[in-house]
């Protein structure tokens, strides 16, 4: 459904990604792991046409999307889930969930979608008329996965949705991301940190590493790789000097 | 008593007229992330495109209105694409583009006062309409065009705040005055709406302008003035914030007819300035600016 070739980006002059290759298929749930700074956000700009790509090809439904503007790629049934503090902090819950729902031209269908989102996180349906800067941290990242998913994509891509939670709040949040997966159907691109949490939910992984992929492989062969503990698992001093190495360019 | 009630009308009438001007500014601000210091001359501009629409078509006052908002609309759009657009593209506000864009900003000020130069000279116009007889309240005689002024920015203001909250578009405005990124992976046409959100801060400018011709003559020099106390009204209200932008207006509008009125009048065009000091002495975020919006 998607796939990555070879692509190399950055900012300005520096060079982030150097030649990445990654796939996803229809249905899938596919993790994408690494540390602070390793070009996991710079990846997902790139597929999401916020950055230019410098080289390589990436195709979305076997259609070249590469260096395309952001609002097109969205048409296409892609879209990204920034972090939660992405959210518009002067609008009512129902118009962040409206704004997410732009690209549509079927009222009935995005007033019932909405309905939706609020059986998925009943919580957002409480606070609908209320600003989203009233939101606490875990109902913001519930309300940017639901303004994803106004969009009705077919490939939506999580950009950490647990950081800055506290565990309990997480589970929650990733239970219910995989329901919708299974429920809507959704293919789903997950970006995190948290690798155990992620490892759980994903049926493959790719790990990113000073801009390439490092490892990939099946969630559980990676739970239990010892390349993978050692790196993100663990904790290790080899871990902390490649996030000082690169954390500059994040 | 009398006194007093024609200096709020005519202050609160010219306030308005500010705020119409502050509101573009701000408007501008928040989705271009660029202090626009060239607006002056936009509302110059659609001073004397007013003009221009009712000698030579012979429309009523309000269509010449309208006509003049709509011209005005499209050179602020023509401006933008040809001339910022290659500015704002490396990013705005603090950024060195943004500064480059400072300096733009005053060049196309220039050059937009030359070209009206050319075009209509330097001597001042008056502008061509009659509202007849003033209304007489007690002892005061009051010029129809207060009036004028009142009615049609307070429809105005109506029809933007209706088309800001109450419309898909507008949403889309407000999104991308927040944060342009994430309204482009919503699917919102962020280059299209940023020079929607310039021509509609054009056109409130132009009708800033053709609401003061009947008051004052109109000249190629107005816009100077305009932009400074507009900047004011702004940043009286709150930087960014068009309820903040509007009030500013209104205030500093009557805090200087007062002002003019009670004390010394040849003084009249430094008191909206000694608002703005006594604001930001108080409470530097404006009067309703409450986040201050920090960009990188």
């Amino acid at each position: 459904m998607l796939s990555i070739r070879g692509v190399a980006t950055g900012y300005g002059k520096v060079q982030i990604l150097r030649g990445i290759d990654m796939s996803v298929s229809e249905g899938q749930i596919v993790a994408l792991l690494g540390g602070n700074g390793t070009g996991k956000s710079t990846l997902l700009k790139a597929i999401s046409g916020l950055l230019p790509v410098w080289d390589g090809a990436i195709e979305f439904e076997g259609e070249p999307i590469q260096n395309r503007r952001p609002n097109e790629i969205v048409k296409r049934g892609l879209t990204q889930v920034t972090q939660g503090k992405d959210m518009y902090p002067a609008m009512s819950v129902e118009e962040n969930l409206r704004i997410g729902a732009y690209t549509r031209r079927d009222r009935a269908g995005v007033t019932a979608d909405i309905g939706k989102v609020f059986d998925y996180f009943p919580v957002l349906g409480e606070r609908r008329r209320q600003l989203a800067a009233t939101l606490s941290g875990g109902e913001v990242q519930m309300l940017v996965i639901g303004r994803g998913l106004m969009a009705r994509p077919k490939l939506i891509m999580l950009d950490e949705p647990s950081s800055a939670l506290a565990p309990r709040i997480v589970l929650d949040i990733f239970s219910i991301v995989n329901r919708i997966s299974r429920n809507e159907g959704i293919t789903i691109l997950l970006v995190e940190q948290n690798v155990r949490m992620a490892l759980l939910l994903a049926e493959y992984g790719y790990v990113i590493r000073d801009g390439v992929i490092h490892i990939e492989g099946d969630s559980r062969d990676l739970i239990t790789d010892d390349n993978v503990r050692l790196a993100y698992l663990g904790g290790t001093v080899t871990d902390a000097g490649a996030d000082a190495g690169t954390g500059l360019a994040h | 008593m009398d006194l007093l009630l024609d200096f709020v009308i005519v202050g609160v009438s010219i306030g308005i007229v500010y705020g119409l001007v502050a509101l573009g500014i701000s408007l501008i601000f928040s989705g271009l992330d660029i202090v626009h210091f060239a607006h002056g001359e936009l509302y110059m501009i659609g001073s004397f495109l007013g003009i221009a629409v009712i000698s030579f078509t012979g429309v009523p006052y309000f269509w010449a209105l309208i006509g003049a908002m709509i011209i005005t609309g499209v050179l602020g759009v023509v401006v933008e694409r040809v001339f910022y657009r290659r500015l704002t593209r490396g990013g705005g506000g603090y950024t060195v583009a943004g500064m480059g864009m400072i300096i733009c900003g005053f060049g196309m000020s220039v050059a937009l006062q030359n070209v009206a130069y050319l075009l209509w000279g330097a001597a001042p116009h008056p502008y061509p309409v009659s509202f007849g007889m003033p209304i007489f309240l007690g002892n005061i005689a009051l010029p129809k065009s207060y009036l004028y002024i009142l009615i049609c920015a307070l429809v105005l203001m109506t029809v933007l705040h209706t088309f800001l909250t109450r419309t898909k578009l507008g949403l889309a405005v407000r999104a991308v005055a927040y944060n342009k990124d994430t309204s482009y992976l919503m699917g919102v046409n962020v280059p299209v709406m940023i020079s929607l959100i310039f021509g509609v801060a054009c056109a409130m400018a132009a009708a800033a302008g053709v609401l003061i011709g009947p008051i004052n003559y109109v000249q190629i020099e107005m816009g100077y003035l305009m932009l400074l106390k507009a900047f004011a009204a702004a940043v009286v209200g709150g930087f960014g914030s068009l309820p903040g932008a509007l009030l500013g207006g209104i205030l500093v509008g009557l805090f200087e007819t007062l002002c003019a009125g009670y004390l010394i009048a040849s003084y009249k065009d430094i008191y909206a300035f000694l608002l703005l000091i006594v604001v930001l002495m108080v409470r530097p975020t404006g009067l309703l600016g409450i986040l201050v919006k920090v960009k990188a």
